[in-house]
Formats: C-alpha cells, sequence, structure tokens
C-alpha cells in the first residue's frame, strides 16, 4: 500500500484501522507503522476524537415498553385476523362442497320426462288455437 | 452471502413469540435510536422515528425473506427512509414559513460559544451524514453501509471523504478544529 492510498483510506474511514475495509487493513497496518502512516492517523484520529463525544442516550424504560405495548396489539391483531381468515376459509370450502354437490346431483340425476309435450305454441287447453289451415284451402 | 444474525429471531417474531419480541426490542431498539438521533438531531423526533420502525418491524416479520440485504440492514434502510420523511417536511415547513423580508439581526440562538460536532454534523449534506453514522458510530463495514445505502463501495468512500473533510471545516470555522 502507498502513502497516496493510506491517506484516501484513512480520509474515509478515519484514524482507526478497525473501520477500514477488510481487504486492505493487513496492508495498511504495515504502512501505518512508518512515519508518515503515523502522521495520517494523528491528523484522521483528531476529527474521531470529536465524533466519539457524541453519544447518544440509552433508549429510556417508557420507549421501550411503549413500543413492546405495540407489539403486543399487533400480534393480538393479527391472531384476530388470522382466525377469520379461518372461518372464512372454512365457509368458502363449505359452500365449494355445496356447489359441487348440487353440480353432481343436477349430473347424475336422468331428467323427469313430463307426461305429454306442448308440441305447438299455439296449442292452449281446448285445442289448437292457430289459424285452421286445411290443405284443400291452400 | 454470510448468514444473517437475526433470520431466526425475526422468524420467531413472525410467528407471535413474546421473548423473541423482547429480544429483538433489546437487540435493536439502541441501535435503532441512535441512527435516528444522529440523523435528525432531535431526542423526540428519533423516539418516534423509533416507534414507527418497530410498527413496521411487527408488520412485515411474518413475510420477512432474506434478498440481498440482512435484516439489520433492511431496518437501518425503514428507520432512514422515516428521518428524510421528517426532513423533508421541516424543509417544506422553512419554505413556507420563509419572510418576504430578511431580518439582518443576528437569530435569538446565534451565538459566539463553539457548536460542537453535533451541530457540525447536522450541517453536512444528509448523504454524507448518513454515510458517517453508519460507518463511525453503526459500525457497519464497508461493504454493509454500501448496501444499506444502495451505492458502491467506492461511493460510499468518496461520500465519507467528503463528509469528515465538510466536518472539519465547519469545526475549524466554529474554532472547535485547530
Amino acid at each position: 500500500m502507498d502513502a497516496r492510498r493510506f491517506a484516501a483510506l484513512a480520509e474515509a474511514y478515519g484514524g482507526d484501522l478497525r473501520r477500514w475495509p477488510q481487504a486492505e487493513r493487513a496492508a495498511a497496518s504495515s504502512f501505518a507503522s512508518s512515519e508518515t502512516g503515523q502522521a495520517i492517523l494523528r491528523h484522521a484520529g483528531t476529527l474521531d476524537a470529536m465524533l466519539d463525544g457524541y453519544g447518544i442516550r440509552h433508549p429510556g424504560k417508557a420507549l421501550h415498553d411503549t413500543i413492546l405495548r405495540t407489539a403486543n396489539r399487533h400480534m393480538v391483531r393479527r391472531r384476530r385476523q388470522r382466525f377469520w381468515w379461518l372461518g372464512l376459509g372454512l365457509a368458502g370450502i363449505g359452500l365449494a362442497g355445496a356447489v359441487a354437490g348440487l353440480a353432481l346431483v343436477t349430473v347424475v340425476t336422468p331428467e323427469v320426462q313430463p307426461d305429454h309435450y306442448v308440441l305447438d305454441a299455439n296449442a292452449t287447453s281446448f285445442g289448437d288455437a292457430g289459424p285452421d289451415t286445411i290443405e284443400e284451402d291452400l | 452471502m454470510s448468514a444473517d444474525p437475526d433470520e431466526e429471531l425475526v422468524r420467531r417474531v413472525g410467528a407471535g413469540d413474546p421473548a423473541a419480541v423482547q429480544t429483538l426490542v433489546a437487540r435493536k431498539l439502541p441501535r435503532i435510536l441512535s441512527l435516528a438521533a444522529r440523523m435528525l438531531g432531535d431526542a423526540a423526533e428519533a423516539e418516534d422515528v423509533a416507534q414507527e420502525t418497530f410498527v413496521r418491524i411487527w408488520r412485515h416479520a411474518s413475510s420477512w425473506r432474506r434478498g440481498n440485504a440482512r435484516f439489520d440492514s433492511w431496518i437501518h434502510r425503514v428507520t432512514l427512509n422515516l428521518c428524510y420523511d421528517r426532513l423533508r417536511r421541516r424543509r417544506e415547513l422553512v419554505t413556507d414559513d420563509l419572510p418576504e423580508m430578511v431580518d439582518p439581526a443576528p437569530l435569538p440562538d446565534a451565538s459566539e460559544e463553539p457548536r460542537g460536532i453535533e451541530q457540525a454534523l447536522q450541517s453536512i449534506a444528509p448523504r454524507q451524514r448518513e454515510a458517517i453514522i453508519l460507518v463511525y458510530y453503526q459500525e457497519m463495514s464497508n461493504i454493509e453501509a454500501a448496501a444499506t445505502l444502495e451505492i458502491s463501495v467506492d461511493a460510499l468512500e468518496s461520500l465519507l471523504a467528503r463528509g469528515r473533510r465538510a466536518l472539519q471545516m465547519i469545526l475549524v470555522r466554529d474554532g472547535v478544529h485547530d
């Protein structure tokens, strides 16, 4: 590793080699003991020390408990939804069974023939109401 | 791709295991909160973002499948998106409330005191801030951070270098850094 690459990495990742790309850490480590390497790391370390000073408080119990309550509500709602979907699924299966049964009955049962057929749309209970057409008249 | 250390835990959360829920909150809440707090520079808003992130986790845990990203990267992405929504809203509010005449007097909170790293971090570009927070504070490797930001490692290095340069300039200007 040359000084240029070492400086570029220090500029991006700071002065702590543990944050540097794993693939370049061994080569960087050798270069770090040189005078140039030391100077580069010292310069980068100044900003690192300032970044270290910016701490964030650990989450409070109130926030922790609120998040757990939300989780609990969500799980209860999901269980209910699952129950409803199960009910709907069973109802769907029942309905599908009924439709299939009806279809089966329709296919298997032979068609019932009526005693007589109305052959002519003009026929009434008193006889054929259509115009009398006698072959001789034609 | 290496194994995801959170995969089994997320599966148990998805199955409704209360112990897994507690473990996940204990494991991830500090990370999510510190990410949001440093992105937004506001503790109360950060807590809101942390809560919203967990609502999304509960909603997606049962269907979460590992694609290209680990679960930790996914929650970082969710948190960052929620932070960006809030930063965008802030910008819109500022633009809407902008007075027609600019008052030349100093702002009430403007002081001669050094502003420190916290304010300096808020002053740099959000994308640069994001990169520094992920690598420096969230202790992500360069590959994980680049995957979370959906950019190449080279682009991440460029963001980091520009971000650190910008921070140094602000801190020198404010007399905090030599």
